[in-house]
């Protein structure tokens, strides 16, 4: 595209010129920063699997020139990752349950139930929003531990099941669904109960769905709160457990690499099969704000 | 009484047997969810405001000595404080306005008549299901000044790459990168169904009035994105206020506390020095500043929208 073409040309291949600049533009950027976004990763597998003399060299080793595992047996035979997926899994598997039984209870109530103070008790909730975790830190600590509950996959799942997040996407849901179906089934001489369970229930199943795949997710990756009620290395989450095994030993990167690895798999290969849904859920929150 | 009279009897006493069962049963759905909430975080709130005005003995607590204010007459003298307190502010100033420009930028350009988007947005979006520490061990390692490869390229334009996480100036810096590679993906997935949901009639419109695209992006997706770009504008700066694990395990608030933010100096303050009287009134403290800037946030919002 020399500078007479462009001069020559006419008007209209002038502007289809520019149009497919822009276009080109555009690829670029997005699949350039798709680039730079994927380069992490290739990092941290590529360091995992290198033998030590290419983790220290001052030249990248993008492909490592011979690939070794070492550092993935080293890992597994020192850190008991197992335990840690597995109580990771239990912590955010019981979160979630807890979570969407009874955020579901109670959107149902608020949206369809008349009592008296419900709309003090929807506003409290809706006001608790704004508590930041570093407010309750220190008093849920002492609570925790006057409970006895310190080191207890107990000490995460319940603090976690009181966020009211859960709450606020189901009452946006139950208000779309319309009040005759659920006086159609009092005349028919269905308990409150069995409304919930035949009715609501079957027909909140996509936003529970999306509720119970965000709670997962977020419980899983919790830091912070993990890391101070758990406090023994057989009671860590994943995320707490990795920092440790990672830093706890001499320097070594292949070794904290194949550690971040494994941490980062399982959730992975969640998201990778399920990312349609994932995505949906986080979409949700906006839409719903 | 008349026949008609006793249905009416009837019905009036079935209607008030609803209305007492109607309330036993909402109460009654309420209440799991209620228990949970008042035991396990409206307790520790106000736990923690009474805790906030006591010398916390951490041997008998009981024994804790009722101090008034003192807990937070010392923060505003604690030198220590104010430089967390700088130390977050520099992280949201960095942070927030970044994500969510980049944010919007990335879901505009995904939006457009493009091919790849489902792998664009794949790819956008996957280190924000990734735990804090996953995310801070691989930065760390790429921001290494002996063999990280990010100074390896930089080293071909600078004579001297900083020092990254060793340096008091780009610490900070740092941290946000990684911070912006790990949730970038959350303001780009809700951004992007915003754009989505705004009518392409619009630009139709906008298109035989002979709107250039400028003009069109002024007057259409920006007012039509708004709700959302409000949304996620007030969702990061609460997240970016409250940074704490990447600043924790990447730099453990060095060099020289340049990075210790305030959850990792209330953090240390609680958990490493036993202080729980004085972590409850930093605590307290700025949840309060928190609330008085949410609602400014929301009253400039809501204004907004009311134009």
């Amino acid at each position: 595209m020399s500078d007479a073409n462009r001069t020559a040309g006419l008007r209209t291949g002038r502007l289809i010129d520019r149009r497919q600049l822009k276009r080109l533009g555009v690829y670029v950027a997005l699949y350039g920063t798709a680039l730079l976004f994927l380069a992490p990763y290739a990092w941290m597998i590529s360091t995992s699997l290198k033998p030590e003399s290419e983790v220290f060299s001052l030249v990248p080793h993008w492909i490592p020139s011979e690939v070794t595992v070492k550092w993935y047996a080293q890992v597994l035979a020192e850190a008991p990752i197992f335990q840690w997926l597995i109580n990771t899994t239990l912590i955010a598997t019981a979160t979630t349950v807890i979570v969407v039984i009874v955020d579901s209870m109670i959107a149902f109530s608020l949206t369809k139930f008349d009592w008296p103070g419900r709309k003090a008790v929807f506003a409290l909730i809706m006001a608790s929003f704004m508590v930041p975790i570093y407010v309750n830190m220190v008093p849920l600590y002492t609570l925790i531990s006057d409970l006895g509950l310190l080191n207890s996959p107990l000490a995460v799942i319940l603090p976690f099941s009181a966020f009211p997040l859960g709450v606020f996407l189901f009452v946006q849901f139950f208000d779309g669904l319309p009040d005759e179906v659920i006086e159609a089934a009092l005349i028919d001489g269905f308990s409150s109960f069995q409304i919930y369970t035949r009715i609501v229930l079957p027909l909140m199943k996509p936003a529970m769905a999306s509720l119970s795949l965000f709670t997962f997710v977020y419980t899983w990756n919790q830091f912070l709160w993990p890391l101070i009620v758990l406090q023994g290395s057989e009671t860590f989450t994943l995320p707490v457990g990795v920092v440790t095994a990672a830093t706890a030993r001499t320097f070594q990167p292949g070794l904290e690499m194949a550690a971040t690895f494994l941490a980062a798999l399982p959730l992975f290969l969640v998201f990778l099969v399920l990312q349609e849904q994932i995505v949906k859920a986080v979409q949700m929150q906006g839409t719903t704000g | 009484m008349s026949t008609i009279e006793k249905v009416r009897a009837a019905q009036s006493s079935l209607v008030e047997r609803n209305i007492s069962r109607e309330t036993r049963d909402g109460i009654l759905f309420a209440l799991p969810y209620l228990a949970l909430f008042s035991v396990f975080l409206l307790y520790p709130l106000f736990k923690g405001l009474y805790m906030s005005f006591l010398d916390w003995n951490s041997f008998q607590p009981s024994q804790s000595t009722f101090i008034w204010f003192e807990n937070y007459i010392r923060m505003f003298q604690d030198p220590m404080f104010w430089s967390s307190l700088r130390a977050t502010v520099v992280f949201v100033v960095l942070t927030v306005p970044t994500l969510v420009v980049l944010g919007l930028a990335l879901a505009l350009g995904v939006n457009r008549q493009i091919k790849g988007k489902r792998l664009l947005r794949l790819i956008y979006f996957s280190p924000y299901v990734l735990t804090v520490s996953i995310v801070s061990l691989i930065w760390r390692e790429l921001y290494s000044p002996d063999y990280g490869p990010l100074n390896y390229y930089l080293g071909f334009f600078l004579q001297d790459p900083p020092a990254w996480l060793n340096s008091f100036t780009w610490a900070m810096p740092a941290v946000a990168l990684a911070t912006i590679w790990w949730t970038v993906g959350f303001n780009f997935v809700i951004l992007l169904a915003a754009r989505q949901g705004v009518s392409p009639r619009l630009y139709e419109a906008a298109r035989i009035d002979g709107a250039s695209s400028w003009r069109a992006f002024k007057d259409i997706t920006l007012p039509q994105m708004r709700p959302a770009i409000v949304f996620v504008t007030i969702v990061q700066f609460i997240t970016s206020f409250q940074v704490f694990g990447q600043v924790f395990i990447m730099t453990e608030g060095g060099p020289g506390n340049s990075t210790q933010s305030l959850v990792m100096y209330l953090y240390r303050i609680a958990f490493a020095e036993g202080q729980f009287g004085y972590a409850s009134a930093i605590g307290y403290f700025l949840f309060l500043v928190l609330v008085v800037i949410s609602i400014i946030n929301f009253k400039v919002a809501g204004d907004s929208t009311n134009e």
